[in-house]
């Protein structure tokens, strides 16, 4: 378990005011490199999406197949993690260029931006692990932290998160509708028809491409569609399982803290920040790991400055680790392995019912 | 590395109607596709308009002209407009908005950028752009129009206010206008009269032309006239009550003139377009701005304390919004113009285009947002 300090309101303004002065650092020394940066990554990943496509037009020969398949999911990885991900949090938008704007960028993956935008930036940013009020902690699938209720369903845990991990870009795009509303009667059909008409064109549009554009061109090119098909099949496969392990990591690992509604009633800016620290846990790795990561290896500092070209927050972690210390807080740090464990650990441990504590007998 | 002439891929412009409707319906992304396009050819792009700097010339001590060609996307403009200019500096797009001086038959089309000391974009432009180099443009605007009916036109301008008029001269001499015109322009040295040789050169041309310069600055000796605007400039004007008058400078000084305008009674028409360079002051006590949202065509009175986003709720208005507390970016909207200030840290941003966060920005100017 975590022990950190108890701060008392002076202390939560004073850390608040300091995490606010390494933000304002920041922002005032955005420039050429950030933008020349978030550039090249676009670079990157349209070289790995389109060379593995390419590659996979040759069909079946191992070499080229495995590599078209790798490139296209790291392809994909990059797109998801540093490049969508972060300019979808505006990261981006001092930019002024439309192409990196926060609003509008729309990401190669099943669910819509627009979902994303509200699910991830609004819902689970502003609330990050208050119970009831993140849908992120376990989606709504798994139990993580015994302070979240059991239900009879948690029992078979395992399971629904392999399942999860498998489809994890769809688990998330039907995050946003809210199906358990629906099917509780609390949401309305008619109010969710909109969503999933929003839902299903973006589906289609991404099968469409992966499933049915490019294999239709390699038949044209004489080549073999089945190929393209599998290569395309086993890139979102990857891609599905790294983005799981990765935001698995930023929450539910054996450190990381939850939060009762009660107690965010009227947080101050400090207090967002403290719960943010908390709640968050980072994974050390190399500068090629932190990218392929989107730099949710550094989920401490996304949390703390979400709107901050990621690129920074290496050296952000530096500051933000000096200022942890401090004020007496855990800085919740590990490798993806050993951060990882602690998470499947999590996930066997509270698929039981708690042990109703028996009455100390005299 | 152009795979094709410039004029080819002018042609091929019409020949990406198909892709277009891809991108617009969200199975192609437009950036991915101009990736494609730009190895076609460098200025060629689906929607953007790219044009190519073809000749630079001074014109004026501190101001160049540039002649641009612009790509199959430019959709025309009209004399005395002006367009914006997109200029990607230390990683910001900015943006600014030109005066065309010509428009040729050929499609090419002329700006001249007057030197803003201190500017992040008219230093870059006027001394590091080259010829060959691509820039973007976006939309043009301005409503000034020549009076074709006019018995005579009085063109006055200030400084840069030249440049719109200048458009509006040429293309009304190209066309036979025999009407009597007289051009007054306001600068402050000798050095700054723009285009002064051509000025002068169509003066000899055309007999209906009259040009004159009033200087303002320590250097005036032996001007024709000195100082600011005045009603004695004008006085040796023949048939002055006749003509439509065009003015085009900073504010102040079409506030002037739109002053004279009122006691002279004139009975043709008045014109005028301001621009003047925002100056935010860091005064952050209480007042009343203006508060135009473009998309909803409204203008409020509003206040330079609370967020645009309470703001523009009590306005009946409800923009998208998420935290409230500047995190989620759900409430990013673009500035048009004028200057906010975010409430956390007190910087001003007055870049026109910049995204801005509705809920953790207030007004510190009069302004307008794409809201």
């Amino acid at each position: 378990m975590r022990i950190d300090r108890e701060l008392t309101t002076a202390e939560l303004d004073a850390f608040g005011h300091e995490l606010d002065a390494l933000r304002q650092r920041t922002l005032a020394d955005l420039g050429a490199a950030d933008a020349r940066y978030i550039r090249r990554i676009r670079a990157a990943v349209r070289f790995c999406c389109w060379s593995g496509r390419a590659l996979l037009m040759l069909g079946w020969l191992p070499p080229t197949w495995l590599l078209g398949t790798a490139l296209l999911g790291l392809g994909k990885i990059l797109e998801n993690m540093e490049l969508g991900h972060n300019v979808m949090h505006g990261q981006y938008d001092w930019m002024n260029d439309p192409e990196f704007a926060g609003r509008s960028y729309e990401w190669d993956i099943a669910g819509p931006g627009d979902f994303w935008r509200h699910t991830h930036n609004h819902v689970h940013h502003s609330w990050t692990n208050v119970l009831g009020m993140d849908d992120d902690v376990g989606y709504g699938l798994v139990r993580l932290f015994p302070e979240q209720r059991w239900k009879p369903f948690y029992r078979w845990q395992p399971l629904w998160v392999t399942i999860q991990a498998v489809l994890f870009q769809y688990s998330i795009a039907i995050q946003h509708l809210r199906l358990d509303q629906v099917y509780k009667g609390k949401l309305s059909r008619a109010e969710v028809a909109p969503l999933i008409k929003q839902f299903n064109a973006k589906v289609l549009r991404q099968w469409g491409k992966d499933y049915l554009f490019f294999p239709l061109l390699a038949l044209l090119l004489g080549a073999n569609a089945l190929a393209v098909v599998a290569g395309n099949g086993l890139a979102n496969l990857l891609r599905n399982l790294w983005t799981f392990v990765v935001i698995f990591c930023g929450h539910f690992t054996e450190q990381a803290a939850v939060f009762s509604k009660e107690s965010v009633l009227g947080e101050s800016r400090g207090h967002w920040y403290l719960r943010q620290l908390r709640g968050s846990s980072n994974l050390s790795g190399g500068p090629l790991f932190h990218i392929l990561t989107g730099n949710l290896s550094h989920q401490v500092e996304h949390h703390l400055f979400p709107d901050l070209p990621a690129r920074r927050y290496a050296a952000l972690a530096v500051e933000v680790r000096e200022i942890a210390a401090r004020y007496g807080q855990h800085y919740n740090s590990g490798s993806l392995w050993a951060q990882f464990a602690t998470v499947l650990r999590r996930i066997w441990i509270y698929r039981r019912a708690p042990v109703e504590l028996m009455p100390a007998v005299g | 590395m152009a795979l094709m002439p410039f004029a080819w891929m002018r042609g091929l412009t019409l020949w990406l109607r198909p892709l277009r409707a891809l991108v617009a319906r969200g199975w192609l992304r437009e950036s991915d596709v101009d990736a494609w396009l730009a190895l076609l050819h460098p200025a060629l792009r689906l929607n953007r308009v790219m044009a190519q700097v073809r000749a630079r010339q001074w014109v004026a001590d501190d101001m160049l002209a540039l002649t641009l060609r612009a790509n199959g996307n430019w959709g025309g403009a009209q004399p005395g407009q002006h367009l914006q200019l997109y200029l990607q500096r230390n990683g910001v797009r900015l943006s600014r908005s030109y005066s065309l001086t010509a428009l040729h038959a050929d499609g090419s089309l002329e700006i001249a950028i007057k030197r803003q000391p201190g500017g992040r974009v008219s230093p870059y432009l006027l001394e590091r752009l080259e010829v060959g180099e691509l820039l973007e443009l976006g939309p043009v605007y301005g409503e000034l129009s020549w009076p074709e009916q006019a018995s005579g036109v009085l063109l006055l301008a200030a400084g840069s206010g030249i440049t719109p008029l200048l458009g509006l001269l040429r293309a009304a001499l190209a066309q036979g206008c025999s009407a009597p015109i007289s051009l007054l322009h306001y600068v402050r040295e000798q050095g700054q009269r723009a285009f002064v040789a051509e000025l002068q050169a169509l003066q000899g041309q055309y007999a209906n032309l009259q040009v004159r310069w009033s200087l303002s600055g320590a250097t005036a000796d032996g001007a024709e006239l000195r100082g600011r605007f005045a009603a004695e400039h004008l006085e040796s004007i023949a048939g002055l009550a006749q003509r439509s008058v065009l003015a085009c400078g900073p504010a102040g000084f079409v506030g002037q003139v739109q002053q004279w305008w009122q006691g002279a009674r004139g009975q043709g028409e008045l014109q005028v377009e301001a621009f003047t360079p925002p100056a935010p002051s860091a005064d952050i006590s209480r007042r009343a701005v203006r508060l135009g949202f473009a998309r909803s065509h409204r203008v409020a009175e509003a206040d330079n304390q609370r967020s645009l986003l309470e703001q523009a709720e009590a306005q009946g208005l409800k923009p998208a919004h998420g935290c409230r507390q500047g995190i989620c970016a759900s409430c990013t909207c673009t500035l048009l113009s004028g200057v906010v200030r975010d409430l956390r840290s007190g910087a001003l941003f007055s870049e026109p285009g910049q995204q801005i966060r509705l809920c953790v920005s207030a007004p510190h100017s009069d302004m307008e947002i794409d809201l």
